[in-house]
Order: C-alpha cells, then structure tokens, then sequence
C-alpha cells in the first residue's frame, strides 16, 4: 500500500569552468541524456534549470512506454536515475536559475546569462527548455490557481479525496493524470472541447470502465466559478448551446503545452507555435547551439523522442568541438 | 513485511552511513484515532535498523501528555526529528512516498547540526529576533514537496527561532481545511504568509520577512 522514494539533495554549487564545453539549458529527459553523453565523454557539462531537475516527465505519475520498465515507472524516479547517471560521469547541475539570455559571442563561445545575473560561457549551448502547460485564459483560472485550480494531479489530486474533481482536457495528459485521482475522488468528469478523446485507447478504456467518471465532449469551459475556493466550472455544449455549471471542489487543466523560447525567439529560427527549428542533428542556424527535445519543432513530445534527440546534439557536439 | 525494499534499505545505508552524530526519531502516536500509527512506528524501527546512529523513541499522545507537550506536539500521529538538540523538526502523519526523503534529509541534518544553505540565508536567519513557525503541507505523490520541506528544516536548523512542521496533507484534513490548502506544497509561515510551490531559498527568506514585519 506504501512506497517510499529518496530524491537527492539539492546539488552544491561550485562551478568547476570558466568555459565549459557544453552548457546545457533545461534538466528534463532531452537535457540530461545530452549530459550523459557529453560528460562520458570528457566533456565539461554544466546543466542549468530554473526549477528541479526532471521536467515534465517528473510530473507525471507513471510513464508506460519507455522501454526497459515493463512494469512502467513512477516519473520523478525515472527522472532520479537521469540525474544520477548525467552526474556519475561528472555533470554538474545547477537549479533554480533561469535562463534569461542566450548570446553568441564568436564561433566556439556562447555565454548564457540568468535571472540572478550570473554568466556562464559555452563552447556549446543546448536549448533543452521543453514546454509548459497552456492556460486556458478563461476567468477564476488565475484567481483561483492553488485553490482548487491546478496544472498538476499528481502533486494535487490526494487533497481532493472524497470530493468532486473536473478534469478539463481528456488528450493523453488529462486521461492518464485522472486515472490515479479516479482511485480516491468521488467523482471525475472530464471535459474535452472535441468531440472525439485524441488520447491513446488504452487511456480512454480505462477511463471509461471507471464507475466514477464521466466524459464529456464538445465542450466549451467558459468560467471557474468560486468563493473563497472553486465551486464549479461553467461549460457551454458546442453542440447544443446549453450552458452547464459543473459543480466540483477541485479543477485540473490538461489543456496542451506551449514552449519555453520567449528568451531566444530573435536569435533561432521558430515555427507557427513558437517551437524552435533545427536540422536533423539538432543544430540551430547558430553555430554551437543546438536544440532538443520538446522545445524542438516537429516533435511529439514523447520521452523515447527527446532522449534520441538529445543523444544526436551530444554526438554533433564532440565533433564540433574537435573541430574548433 | 517489511515496508522498506532490499534496494531502500540498501539506500537508506549510504544515505546515513556519515551521520556525524546520534540522530533521535521520537514518535507520538494514538490509541484512539490513528490510522497509519502502526505503520510508522514499524517505519521508524526499519529506519534505525539501518545505522547505530538513529535512536527511536516511542510515546502515547494521551498517556504521555508531558513528554507531547514538552516537545510542543498537540496533534498525532507526530514524528520529533532531533539531533544533539531539539531544532524544531516536526512531521506529521507518515512519510511514505516522496515524503520519505524528507524524513531522511532530516534526521541527517538534524546530525548534523548546520545545513547546506547559502551564506546570504544563514546571515539572514542569524539576524533573527522574532519566532518564526513554519507549517509546510505536503503529499506524499508530490514530486515537489520534499524540496519546500527540507528548506524549512535547514533553516530551523540554522535558527533557534525557527520551527518547520511538515504536514501530510491528506491525514490531517481538518488542518488542510483550514487553512486551504488545495495545491502542495505550502509553505505557511507565522499563519499569515503563503508561498506556494518549491520556492528558492531567496523567495523564503523574503516571505519570512514580511511575515515577521506584521
Ligand atoms: C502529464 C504528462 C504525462 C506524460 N506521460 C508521458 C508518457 O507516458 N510517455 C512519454 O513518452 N511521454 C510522456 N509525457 C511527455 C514527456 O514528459 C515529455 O515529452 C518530456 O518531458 C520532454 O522532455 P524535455 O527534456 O524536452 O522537456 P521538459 O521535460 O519539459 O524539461 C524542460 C526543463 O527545462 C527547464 N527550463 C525551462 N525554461 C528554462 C530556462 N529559461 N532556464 C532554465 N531552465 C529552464 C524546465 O524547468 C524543465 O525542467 C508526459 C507529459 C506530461 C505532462
């Protein structure tokens, strides 16, 4: 009925380099594999995150489709082992710092600069910032975040035991973070704009064979209603045009992902969705700065997808520093 | 059944096997109305099973009234972390989960005596003149929350004005109620000010602040 998990300390800071061969911006999957490789290699990496280390992959309460784990696994320990691996072959890891500034110097020298005015310079630079949850930009989301509003129904979900929880988005994210809270809640319904779940359907079986659960499409939120604390959600049928008022205690948004790339967007190239383009070994039009992972164009936000990306910059990176 | 898995307890070994000093875990449980008391008291026993160096002591929240008072505890099933002094270390509930780690990080801190924060924070923690009581609720699937909670317990460790109460969320509904938490972690500082998230050190000290300027 228990588990019990150790998570590391927060790491030390004491920086070894003046110029390290690669600095990698972003502890997630993609970030750390990169460090792997770079610091197997001998290479002096340093990774910078301006939260925990671990990303969005840390978020989540069991990833299933990472080879290797046929159980599946818990993804901050997953994340833990990332971590471990990157700092066994010398990684350093820096956290809560955010990267503010990102700026070319000459070919070979890169220097990053954070939010508490720190600089460090690189041979190398690897974007590796991912995404954040969207917003859903409606009213009572922001007044009533940490009141029964939340981006997160791991971390969150055990506080609503007994009570009602909405889960507004029913793509992979919103199904696979419901079903854990389907176990204590007393009731989930889940609310998706389309009129059709885009999520996987093992996802949508399980849900779905859950007493306690309700899903409902074509459904437009307009509102989180409250008081002192959420009561409610109003939603419009695009169907219909009814108006519906959701009663519930608890609100969990799963409403899709936007990159972190506001702090390079005049020096990289970016798609239509703000997503950072490169070539196919990660390579950005900046010589020495490369991109992976999540935050990349053309990705599908998947683990398997970012760890590959983030082994191909490692291996285009020791051939550019051989060549520098 | 042992709680801990072979792996765990191998962990647990390295993590404490340079504990400087003796480390006390003194837990208070209750008789009447206490769900998972038999669970940490057979954690805790797991947990000293591992080193020489983590003591265990057991009370009755009711039948040892003194001992829960004179360790300031009104509420069980509570866990007392000292080292060679009573730092103002609280948790309260089981830590299972990722809550686990905070119980580990506490008691080696505790040994320790002094904590890995930076010299700004401890300046700043030395300059103290007023209490400052930190209630931090957690859960125990929250990847987040060992870091809030291990922050206000090197700073109570750094200041003897400085209490940290960690809360598993979940036990102790009547207290989440109450002070409305629906998101985790919490940081609650004197009652009055919130921060809410794994904040850094530099975001703490300045809620601390401004709690101890009203
Ligand atoms: C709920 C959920 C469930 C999921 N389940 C699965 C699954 O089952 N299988 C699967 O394959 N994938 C799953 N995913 C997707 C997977 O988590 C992502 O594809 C993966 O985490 C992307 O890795 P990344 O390293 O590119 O980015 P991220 O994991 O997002 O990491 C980016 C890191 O960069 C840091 N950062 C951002 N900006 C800055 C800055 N300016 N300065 C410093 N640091 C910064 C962030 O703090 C973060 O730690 C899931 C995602 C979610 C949200």
């Amino acid at each position: 009925m228990f588990d019990f998990k150790l998570t590391p300390e927060t790491p030390k800071k004491e920086h070894k380099s003046d110029l390290y061969d690669v600095i990698i911006i972003g502890g997630g999957p993609a970030g750390l594999t990169t460090a792997i490789s770079t610091a197997r290699d001998g290479m002096e990496t340093l990774v910078l995150d301006r939260e925990s280390t671990g990303g969005l992959a840390a978020t989540t309460d069991i990833i299933e489709n990472y080879p290797g784990f046929p159980e599946g696994i818990n993804g901050m320990d997953l994340m833990d082992r990332f971590r471990r691996q990157a700092e066994r072959f010398g990684t350093e890891i820096t956290e809560f710092e955010e990267v503010s500034e990102v700026r070319p110097i000459k070919e070979g020298l890169i220097e990053v600069e954070t939010d508490t005015e720190q600089v460090y310079r690189g041979k190398t630079v690897v974007i590796a910032t991912g995404s954040r949850p969207k917003k859903l930009n409606i009213p009572g989301e922001d007044e009533y975040y940490g009141k029964g509003v939340s981006y997160c129904a791991t971390c969150d979900g055990p506080l609503f035991r007994g009570k009602d929880v909405i889960i507004i988005g029913a793509g992979n994210s919103g199904l696979q973070e419901g079903l854990p809270v389907l176990d204590y809640a007393n009731k989930v319904t889940f609310l998706e704009f389309l009129p059709s779940s885009r999520a996987e359907q093992i996802l949508q079986d399980r849900v779905k064979a859950h007493a306690k659960s309700t899903l409902l499409f074509n459904q437009r939120v307009v509102e989180i209603e409250g008081e002192q604390t959420v009561t409610g959600v109003v939603s419009i049928d695009r169907e219909t045009g009814e108006r519906q008022v959701f009663p519930a205690d608890g609100v969990f948004i799963y409403v899709g992902y936007s990159p972190y790339t506001a702090f390079v967007k005049d020096l990289v190239d970016l798609n239509q969705w703000d997503y950072i383009k490169t070539d196919q070994h990660m390579r950005t039009k900046i010589p020495g700065l490369y991109a992976i992972g999540d935050v990349r164009a053309d990705n599908p936000a998947q683990m398997t997808v970012s760890v590959g990306d983030g082994t191909k910059a490692a291996l285009d990176i020791r051939e550019f520093i051989q060549e520098l | 059944m042992a709680l801990l898995s072979d792996d765990i307890v191998q962990n647990v070994k390295e993590m404490l096997a340079d504990m400087p000093r003796e480390g006390t875990l003194t837990v208070f449980t209750d008789d009447q109305d206490c769900e998972y008391c038999e669970q940490i008291l057979q954690l805790v026993d797991e947990v000293a099973a591992t080193t020489d160096r983590v003591r265990v002591e057991k009370f009755e929240i009711h039948k040892n009234a003194d001992e829960a008072a004179a360790m300031n505890i009104s509420r069980a099933p509570a866990i007392a972390i000292t080292g060679e002094e009573d730092y103002g270390l609280r948790f309260y509930g089981i830590p299972s989960g990722y809550e686990f780690s905070t119980l580990l990080h506490g008691i080696h801190a505790a040994s320790q005596g002094t904590s890995d924060l930076d010299g700004q924070v401890k300046d700043f923690l030395d300059g103290l003149s007023k209490p400052v009581d930190f209630k931090v609720f957690v859960t125990p699937t929250c990847p987040y929350c060992p870091r809030a909670a291990v922050l206000a317990m090197e700073m109570a460790i750094e200041s003897k004005l400085v209490h940290a109460n960690v809360i598993e969320s979940a036990e102790f509904p009547e207290l989440a109620s109450q002070y409305n938490v629906m998101g985790v972690p919490l940081s609650v500082i004197n009652d009055t000010e919130r921060v809410e998230g794994a904040a850094p050190p530099q975001m703490i000290v300045d809620a601390v602040r401004k709690a101890i300027a009203t």
